[in-house]
């Protein structure tokens, strides 16, 4: 379930939706391609209701749904020619556009193969490719890389990035926070179904009290040590799990030595520390007490 | 009606991709009729054979036989008391059917003369068997009655008269003529190899066309049917792209069968409007059926599992397998409510009795209902979002 949630996308946007698991994230795509019914609110593309007139907006949206939905005993061209036809093309404007989406994903030479034949990633490229045969205006990408190796990930990053420059507008969802910081210069975290922070990398970053977080791992936590971490007028929040204490700073140096020196003088094994800049990842630590990845 | 026309040509490619659709659709279907249809046949040679043992070798005795080979239910097969009673114990003969010595000395005396017909407990016919030996033994007796009659009238001996007696009744013409007529009346049923080639085309379409729920799951399993509902096709042209191509995937499948069995097995499929009628019903009937069962499962193993129990059950009901007369009347009762019922008659009526598309008004009527509750049923029941 998703509530409260508003967000508008200018065309040519790339808007990443960041959340974990479970967010809300495809829910709210789901609803944004008609997919499912919303019992309050509106959603418009492109000026045109969702909810009056959703075989106008289908139109103008290309989805990349986060399952390879692809037709396995079928060949690459046939599946797209196939999608190219549910979108409205005839079938010589539909094998006209298989040909130039199978050059634009990289999967020219491999048109006549069946996708069962096709390693995960170029399974991932083809499904990309269905969605843009009626070159749409907005491309919804539901966590189009989950499940590949790094090199077809680069790919599709780079393909998405493409089709951005080129004009399209993109809304990607991700639980990645490294590809939405890559793809999209607004971004919109999600969690428990409600938006909990909307605006660029920039404006998301600012708003971390303590800019880096510190991250320490121990051999055990006292409550006794915690509090005295807490009390440390530089430090501004402290989150701990596990043998784990990511603390969010001001001055990084002075925490640093203040922090470790403490531990060891209570007699706490220092096993690592880490120092990290400010990110989404730490925001999302910050609002939430929970990692991206939990 | 573009983006149907895609679904369903997408689905017919499915299918046809597939080597083991073509055994499905068409081998199978064919080695059952080979198997089924000539395992019981039709001709004399194929009748029931019954073992006759005649250990009192008198006039009466052989006078008792000759009237029981009169029938058309069975053939008698003379063999000695011993080998007799094996075959019937192996099962290589229905039954037999032994005439003690004393049979002659007993029907002179009046008494009822002992006969013994002896028969495995699976042998379905021996009730009618014995009410026919019954009646020969009616018959025997009153023949003797009238030979010993002639004979103290005219001082003959009997024997000779009775011989007289029973060639002239054997020979006699009966009042009741049988006439073949080609429509209508002489052939009620089908034959073995119509049956069996009807049946089995039923049975194997419906095998095929229950995929149509195969589909739909698979669909929403792999992801397609979500991407598909985010393009802009209309509920009404999905389900019709998948409609349209099991409702033509069902007819090449019989078509082809119908071509076959014409060429292999000789079977007449009678007119061909009233044959497009009645399959173009059942095939509506059928992916109905799949469409309702769709809407009732929710995993591939679910459907597989119901379809076959659905398939195979209502086959059973349906006399796919065996003619419906030799089943209970409730079992008679209850097939009526079953579609594949509806199509034999349909059938029987086309192929048996050479009739037209006025003839399987009712078969027809009956199977556009069910096809319209399946339909509306099934329809209602699959989740589009």
């Amino acid at each position: 379930m998703v509530k409260r949630i508003t967000f508008s996308v200018q065309k040519g946007e790339s808007f990443g939706l960041l959340g974990p698991n479970g967010a809300g994230k495809s829910t709210t795509i789901s609803m944004i391609c008609g997919l499912l019914p919303f019992d309050a609110g509106e959603i418009e593309v492109a000026g045109k209701s969702v909810k009056k007139d959703p075989m106008s907006t289908k139109k103008k949206i290309g989805v990349v749904p986060q399952d390879i939905a692809l037709y396995p005993t079928m060949s690459a061209k046939d599946n797209l020619v196939f999608w190219g036809k549910m979108y409205g093309l005839t079938s010589a404007q539909a094998n006209k556009r298989a040909a130039e989406v199978l050059e634009y994903v990289g999967l020219k030479d491999r048109a006549k193969e069946k996708i069962e034949t096709f390693s995960g990633g170029m399974k991932r490229r083809i499904n990309i490719g269905a969605a843009l045969m009626h070159k749409p205006e907005l491309l919804i990408m539901d966590e189009p890389t989950v499940g590949i190796d790094p090199q077809s990930r680069n790919h599709i990053l780079e393909t998405v990035k493409k089709l951005n420059q080129e004009g399209m507008t993109v809304i990607y969802t991700s639980h990645y926070m490294e590809e939405v910081e890559y793809l999209c210069e607004r971004i919109g975290i999600v969690d428990h179904g409600q938006m909990i922070a909307l605006g660029t990398k920039q404006e998301l970053c600012n708003r971390l009290a303590g800019g880096t977080v510190i991250s320490l791992q121990l051999n055990e936590i006292e409550s006794e040590f915690i509090t005295f971490v807490k009390e440390l007028s530089f430090v501004e929040q402290v989150v701990s799990k596990d043998n784990t204490i990511e603390i969010f700073v001001t001055h990084t140096n002075l925490a640093i030595g203040e922090i470790v020196g403490k531990a060891v003088t209570s007699g706490l094994q220092v096993q690592a520390v880490h120092v990290q800049e400010p990110n989404l990842e730490s925001l999302f630590l910050q609002l939430t007490g929970r990692s991206l990845r939990d | 009606m573009r983006k149907a026309w895609a679904v369903c040509l997408l689905e017919l490619k499915k299918v046809f991709q597939k080597k083991q659709s073509y055994f499905l659709m068409f081998a199978m279907p064919l080695i059952f009729t080979l198997i089924f249809g000539g395992l019981s046949g039709d001709g004399s040679s194929d009748r029931m054979k019954l073992a006759v043992v005649d250990d009192d070798q008198s006039t009466l005795s052989k006078g008792f036989l000759q009237s029981v080979k009169e029938n058309e239910l069975f053939t008698l097969v003379p063999e000695s008391k011993q080998q007799a009673e094996q075959k019937v114990k192996d099962k290589k003969l229905g039954g037999m059917l032994y005439i003690p010595k004393g049979f002659e000395e007993q029907m002179m005396a009046k008494e009822d003369p002992k006969v013994v017909f002896k028969h495995g407990p699976e042998f379905t016919s021996a009730t009618a068997i014995s009410q026919m030996i019954n009646q020969s033994l009616t018959k025997i007796k009153m023949e003797l009655a009238a030979s010993l009659q002639s004979s103290r009238l005219t001082g003959e001996d009997w024997k000779p008269v009775f011989s007289a007696i029973t060639k002239e009744t054997s020979t006699a013409s009966t009042a009741v003529h049988k006439i073949e007529v080609k429509k209508g009346k002489a052939q009620s049923k089908l034959n073995n190899q119509s049956a069996s080639s009807a049946g089995f085309s039923i049975m194997f379409v419906m095998i095929v066309m229950m995929s149509v729920s195969g589909t739909i799951l698979e669909a929403k399993k792999s992801g397609v049917w979500y991407r598909m509902m985010s393009t802009p096709i209309s509920r009404f042209e999905l389900m019709a792209g998948f409609f349209l191509a099991f409702f033509i995937l069902g007819w090449i499948q019989f078509g082809i069968l119908m071509a076959a069995t014409s060429v292999l097995f000789d079977i007449q499929w009678g007119d061909p409007l009233g044959i497009a009628v009645l399959v173009s019903a059942l095939l509506l009937c059928v992916v109905g059926l799949g469409l309702f069962i769709a809407g009732f499962v929710t995993t591939t193993e679910q459907q597989s599992a119901l379809g076959n129990i659905v398939i195979i059950s209502t086959c059973m009901l349906g006399g796919v397998f065996w003619p419906l007369d030799v089943v209970p009347k409730f079992m008679q009762k209850i097939a009526e409510f079953v579609p594949q019922t509806w199509a034999m008659k349909g059938f029987t009526e086309l192929v048996a009795r050479s009739g037209g598309v006025a003839d399987i008004t009712l078969p027809v009527a009956v199977l556009l209902l069910f096809s319209a509750v399946f339909l509306v049923v099934g329809m209602s029941r699959v989740r589009f979002e």
